[in-house]
């Protein structure tokens, strides 16, 4: 810049303002645009509600919320929509589609207790295969809908409020207390993972 | 003209410049105080009160973001989540090369990494600053622990750091407030390494407030609520960072103008005066240029920031970067080993819990190369991590569905305990940094290209960290012992140093030992760029208590005419 150009630019320069919008404003933009759909965007009808039944048989509602109840299938859809890669999606849905010819007909025409019983047997087959190996496809498809499920719902309001607890501002740290001492002794919905 | 003219100038927000525009300012200087980003007051915290079933995404980057944040979303690092992703330069507009790989996390706002630090405080020790002069490694430290000790003192009473006075020659003892407890797995691998290894686990040194502070120059601060959150921003101001603390301080003194958005390209050397007379500015959101003056200036941009606006300012009189005679700036890159540990499974206690989230861990200092223990390597290496019990991220491999499987998740796990080492690197002239001309970012700035790599001692040092990690849970009793090891890079434990050495000879560092450059006495560089070694403890509180020591010697130098 030479000296006529900085002294135009002078004019211009006001000290101690803020020219940009702060940090915050940035936030709320990015926010905005990021924000995650009210309605499935990756799954067609058939295909979400056959995800809420088998999310709903990992996490029933019992005395308290289960995964629909929580709101897991929209989680999971919105999941696939933004989070997991294209390879992700495919091994999903192809998972998905061998999981639907594993019961004889298809899942969504099978009575309650034979689709609990499949996802029950699925689960056990996925479960015996050795560690680094690989379950058929439809045994994958439950551990997959099983890890979705979890993570959904214990990071939902029922899920870290009324089946695990939850302290928002816990304002103190008691480092050994009996388990019985802890809040209501169930297990913390939030465990303190050290970042350093 | 004299609008443009203070008494000091600040380039950067972070750790150290926010020190330096508190002791600066409240000292009667007229500072102006730059940061290439946009403004983050105490309070503008977005996420910071945010449940885990209002982040959307569980908290997890999408694709988005990783097209956005390649380089900070690599496996050694955890930041861009929908919690704190806002606090992280993109990688797309802010764009480095690499000769060898390099992570370099960055953020570029008011208050930088000093919002997102992880805010362990330890001093370095007598032995750190002596061992360099000792062993012939890189350039002697130009003071020795003495020189700072006050300073520490200074520092550590200010921000609030909550420890224990543990009494150890390699970890100097400070003024804190009182420690936050260990659980009971943590005490039972305490008094196992005490009887079988004689070494030491000791709470970690925390910049959080445990108790109120001990003055009252910080009424925006309050005590730490065990949210465990820090990273987001505190409002409860319960840990310490530039916006919460030193930013304020400089505010109230009616001293301090600050300009945001204003990226430093260079600084402005005055043959006839042989000093700097002050920085050409770049408004980060119009493009607009600016000069600014001063008869002191502070450079706190981080140790990558600052070098990069030192190689950028070149003239007749330092052809090879501001105050580059020796020919060492952008060389001795240092960080500390990163990424490598051991997990164990712990037996019992499961009748004991514990309530709140603590933000800091277990520490174990170093012990290697310490009185009668001699190792092939040189130096040393401490331990960070904790114990834990486990979540129900346990039953996704284990046989439980339905109704049973919630039942099981109500119960704590079986306890952990997991921890991972923190190595010093010694410094090399072969590692290093450089300006690439042929490859411009968005305003116009030569990027960065980085050559930098683990050497022999780290390489044997980095075996070693596992084995004893091994050894140590083995060696306790504890069973399932595992070690792990992340890919990390270079640069991967942000402790990134050593970029404008301090040293007592102009021929061999840039700085001498009140941090003033050799070669034009009115600048200072009080950010990791001063670091003649790295030690092996987190080094944030050591920038802190050198910029408070640098600012002191400005001003009396200023008051006597030097500079």
């Amino acid at each position: 810049m030479n000296r006529r150009e900085w002294l135009k630019s002078m004019s211009a320069l006001a000290v101690g303002a803020i020219a940009g919008p702060s940090l915050l404003a940035v936030f709320d933009a990015h926010a905005a645009s990021q924000a995650p759909a009210a309605k499935p965007q990756f799954f067609n009808p058939a295909q979400y509600s056959l995800v809420g039944t088998v999310s709903d048989i990992v996490i029933p509602r019992t005395d308290t919320p289960g995964a629909v109840d929580a709101g897991v299938p929209l989680f999971i859809d919105q999941m696939f929509s933004a989070v997991y890669a294209k390879v992700d999606q495919t091994r999903y849905l192809n998972a998905m589609a061998a999981f639907d010819k594993a019961g004889g007909k298809p899942f969504m025409q099978l009575n309650d207790a034979q689709r609990k019983a499949l996802v029950d047997k699925l689960h056990k087959e996925a479960l015996a295969v050795p560690k680094g190996g690989k379950p058929a496809p439809a045994a994958d498809f439950v551990m997959m809908s099983k890890k979705l499920a979890m993570l959904g719902f214990f990071l939902s309001q029922p899920g870290c409020t009324q089946v695990l607890q939850y302290a928002a501002v816990p304002a103190q740290w008691k480092a050994d207390i009996p388990l019985s001492e802890a809040g209501n002794g169930k297990a913390w919905a939030v465990e303190a993972e050290l970042k350093i | 003209m004299e609008k443009n003219t203070f008494d000091a100038i600040v380039v950067g927000t972070g750790v150290s410049g926010g020190w330096a525009a508190k002791e600066l300012t409240e000292k009667g200087l007229k500072t102006l105080v730059l940061d290439r980003g946009p403004m983050v007051k105490h309070l503008d915290y977005p996420t910071a009160m945010k449940n885990p079933w209002e982040l959307p995404y569980g908290d997890e980057p999408t694709q988005a973001d990783i097209a956005r944040w390649p380089k900070h979303t690599r496996p050694s690092f955890y930041g861009i989540t929908q919690s704190t992703k806002h606090w992280f330069v993109d990688d797309i507009d802010n764009p480095y090369e690499e000769t060898k790989p390099f992570d370099w996390f960055r953020g570029y706002h008011v208050g930088g990494r000093s919002l997102m630090w992880g805010r362990q405080s330890y001093r370095f020790s007598e032995m750190d600053f002596e061992a360099n002069g000792k062993e012939g490694v890189g350039v002697d430290w130009p003071i020795r622990y003495n020189d700072l000790a006050k300073w520490y003192d200074y520092v550590e009473h200010f921000i609030g750091v909550s420890g224990n006075n543990d009494h150890l020659a390699q970890l100097p003892d400070g003024d804190f407030l009182p420690p936050m407890d260990l659980n009971c797995v943590e005490k039972d691998f305490q008094g196992k390494l005490d009887d079988k290894f004689k070494r030491k686990l000791i709470i970690g040194r925390t910049a959080n407030l445990s108790a109120p502070l001990k003055h009252d120059q910080s009424p925006q601060r309050g005590t730490c609520q065990y949210r465990n959150l820090c990273m987001r921003g505190c409002p409860f101001g319960g840990y310490f960072s530039s916006n919460s603390s030193t930013l304020p301080s400089a505010e109230r003194t009616g001293n301090m103008t600050m300009v945001t958005n204003a990226i430093v390209y260079e600084l402005i050397y005055d043959n006839n005066k042989g000093k700097a007379t002050g920085v050409r500015v770049l408004d980060a959101e119009t493009g607009h240029q600016t000069e600014y003056f001063a008869r002191v200036i502070f450079m706190n941009a981080s140790t990558f920031g600052t070098t990069h606006i030192l190689l950028n300012s070149t003239s007749t009189r330092f052809p090879n970067g501001f105050g580059n005679d020796s020919g060492e700036l952008g060389h001795n890159i240092m960080d500390h080993l990163f990424g490598t540990g051991a997990r164990a499974m712990v037996d019992g206690h499961e009748d004991r819990y514990y309530s709140g989230r603590r933000p800091t861990g277990f520490y174990i200092p170093r012990y290697r190369n310490i009185g009668t223990d001699k190792q092939r390597y040189l130096r040393g290496f401490g331990f960070q991590g904790g114990a834990g019990r486990q979540d129900w991220t346990r039953l996704v491999d284990e046989n439980a569905m339905g109704a049973e499987l919630k039942k099981a998740a109500e119960a704590p796990g079986p306890w952990y305990v997991s921890m991972m080492g923190f190595g010093e690197m010694l410094p090399s002239h072969k590692n290093f940094v450089t300006l690439d001309r042929n490859h411009k970012d968005k305003y116009g700035m030569p990027v960065l290209n980085f050559d930098a790599a683990h050497q022999e001692n780290e390489i044997m040092m980095g075996k070693a960290i596992i084995d004893d990690a091994l050894e140590m849970l083995t060696g306790a009793g504890y069973r399932d012992v595992g070690s792990f090891t992340m890919k990390a890079n270079v640069g991967a434990g942000i402790h990134e140093m050593g970029t404008a050495r301090m040293g007592r000879d102009p021929k061999t560092s840039v700085l001498n030992g009140f941090n003033q450059m050799h070669a034009c006495k009115n600048v200072y560089i009080t950010d990791g760029s001063a670091m003649a070694s790295s030690a092996c403890q987190n080094p944030s509180l050591t920038y802190m208590a050198l910029t408070a020591r640098a600012a002191d010697h400005a001003v009396q130098e200023l008051k006597r005419g030097n500079i």
